[in-house]
């Protein structure tokens, strides 16, 4: 018995009916809803007030105005939405793994990664995402850049590429739980670098620089594809690279996830 | 398809285990530590099931059973072995051989927590790829089988233990899967909930000839549904036939039951080739006055007991 292949429209399908199912039943709570996304933008806000206080002081870093730093802010935000909404699982993998759980995504016909994933849609990064395109268009309009559709798509697809450098730091992260006991410090700690990403890594000493470039590659998350729109006169390479490397790191992330499943014995029940 | 529903054969497993050392220093060493020892969870089990069979897969706790399911569901790899479920090499395509089997493992809902059943069903009729006719044929049994509008809108986070145990089955067979492994379906139910539970899966099996291999520490359920009964101990097999069969075997075994002032009833299990039933009742007599006596044949659980403690070899 053949059935035809399940191929990427097949997932796109069901990832659709999941989500709308998923904000369907979320909408039903609504008080729950509405405290959850209020809280995020006054996190959001609160971290805003932060950068704010920093930066009005000190009226340009390492060549950067504060209008560039703002953007940068806003870029990091709006990079950080896809790990935040979609792939916020990740988080439930190692007492999945530990208490066996886990097991119950190898029954079906279907890859385990997307199965996993899929399965939980967080709805509070919403109030990131439209905190971090707003503050993106006020910092935009105030260094003057232009608005084109060249641009725009350019946008998106370095947003895009940072957000797939967060997703595969938080993949690699998540499945050092196949290997390790203690593996839920390691994605608090990774989770927190995500803080670094919104300043550019030029201000960081030699050291700092080289890890946040190619150990773990935070730089990635907002600095480098950020310079493409910033700097198009003067891209430097790892930026032009990014979209590719980005792919890459994603790939050998996921393709780390899935070792750990095959390597995981399940035993007990 | 395949003649055999599953077919395995001198199936071993074997399981790495890292020998830890205690303490600090232990557990330091333990990180670069290459000494392991080799734990065989399943030895050389062999088993034939054909289609639309009940099996009771029983044995005590870490015996091996989940390791056997898990070599048929195609999650762990055997040893060595073969094994074919529907004809194909489970663990070299787990997703292939998913899509003919169903799977309800104990207390762990695969279902979507948030959603209503229904949605549920929808998705999983998607992921399946099931025609809608069919689907809506197999919902329709569904009805006729066991009343499903309470739980049909019903998000399964909502749900008590029984409902969601009921869903979970209801999601297993929907896709009409040519095997469906239900691991301790029963446990934790309430008395009404168990025969409704059974008596769907008996349903399903005679309405779709569905082979369901049945792990339970519920006699109860073994009664009820199975003919046949697989006994593994230790990873290895040590009993496979009918239920009838095993009975007679402790033919001359009874149970005495003896009612000893307020309603308690004491329970002694007796072979009559050994023991004389009258000696006991006379020696218990003369401690204390019996109320009520009775004298019955040796329940399907007492054997098992049995089993369990060695007795049949």
């Amino acid at each position: 018995m053949t059935k035809n292949k399940r191929c990427l429209s097949f997932y796109a399908r069901i990832y659709r009916k999941i989500l709308i199912q998923d904000l369907k039943s979320k909408m039903s709570y609504r008080a729950d809803f509405i405290i959850s996304t209020f809280g995020m933008v006054l996190t959001n806000i609160a971290g805003f007030m932060t950068f704010y206080i920093l930066f009005r002081n000190f009226p340009s870093i390492n060549g950067w105005d504060y209008y560039h730093m703002l953007f940068l802010y806003g870029f990091s935000l709006t990079a950080l939405t896809p790990v935040q909404c979609l792939f916020d699982n990740n988080w439930n993998l190692r007492s999945m793994v530990y208490s066996g759980d886990f097991i119950k995504y190898c029954f079906r016909p279907i890859n385990v990664f997307f199965y996993f994933i899929s399965e939980v849609f967080d709805a509070k990064g919403l109030g990131q995402l439209a905190f971090g395109i707003g503050t993106l268009v006020y910092s935009w309009n105030r260094i003057g850049l232009p608005v084109t559709p060249l641009i725009i798509l350019k946008l998106v697809a370095c947003i895009l590429t940072g957000s797939l450098f967060m997703i595969a730091i938080m993949n690699f992260a998540a499945a050092t739980c196949f290997w390790i006991q203690g593996s839920g410090y390691v994605m608090v700690i990774m989770f927190r670098f995500k803080d670094y990403a919104k300043y550019p890594a030029s201000i960081f000493s030699g050291i700092f620089k080289a890890v946040f470039t190619f150990v773990i590659p935070i730089a990635f998350v907002a600095y480098y594809p950020s310079l493409v729109i910033l700097q198009p006169e003067n891209i430097p390479l790892l930026s032009l690279l990014s979209p590719l490397l980005g792919i890459l790191f994603f790939y050998l992330s996921y393709r780390f996830w899935m070792l750990g499943v095959r390597k995981y014995d399940f035993t007990g029940s | 398809m395949a003649e055999h529903a599953i077919e395995m054969k001198d199936i071993c497993k074997d399981f790495k285990v890292l020998n830890r050392h205690e303490g600090l220093k232990g557990s330091i060493r333990d990180l670069f530590s290459r000494d392991y020892k080799t734990v065989s969870a399943v030895k050389d089990i062999s088993l034939t099931v054909e289609r639309g069979e009940i099996i009771g897969y029983l044995g005590p706790n870490g015996a091996g059973k989940s390791t056997t399911i898990k070599m048929m569901t195609g999650v762990l790899e055997p040893t060595s072995g073969s094994i074919t479920v529907n004809g194909r090499i489970p663990y070299k395509d787990r997703k292939a051989n998913s899509e003919n089997i169903g799977v309800v493992f104990g207390q762990r809902s695969q279902l979507w927590w948030s959603l209503p059943l229904i949605e549920s069903f929808k998705l999983l009729r998607d992921i399946y790829m099931v025609p809608q006719k069919d689907y809506e044929d197999m919902i329709e049994l569904y009805r006729s089988l066991v009343d499903i509008e309470p739980i049909l809108h019903k998000p399964v986070r909502q749900m008590s233990l029984g409902q969601r145990t009921l869903s979970d089955i209801l999601a297993a067979f929907l896709h009409d899967p040519a095997i469906v492994f239900l691991d301790e379906p029963t446990i934790g139910l309430d008395v009404s909930m168990k025969s409704k539970i059974r008596s769907l899966i008996s349903g399903l099996n005679s309405e779709k000839n569905t082979t369901v291999i049945l792990t339970t520490h519920d006699m109860g359920d073994v009664d009820a549904l199975c003919k046949r009964i697989v006994i593994i101990d230790k990873g290895m097999k040590i009993y496979d036939n009918d239920i009838e069969h095993l009975k007679s075997y402790f033919g001359s075994y009874r149970t005495l039951k003896m009612r000893i002032g307020t309603d308690e009833w004491e329970e002694i299990v007796i072979d009559e080739k050994t023991t004389d039933i009258m000696d006991i009742i006379m020696k218990k007599q003369k401690e204390k006055k019996i109320r009520d006596i009775k004298i019955e044949e040796i329940s399907t659980e007492e054997v098992i007991k049995k089993i369990y403690e060695g007795d049949a070899k």
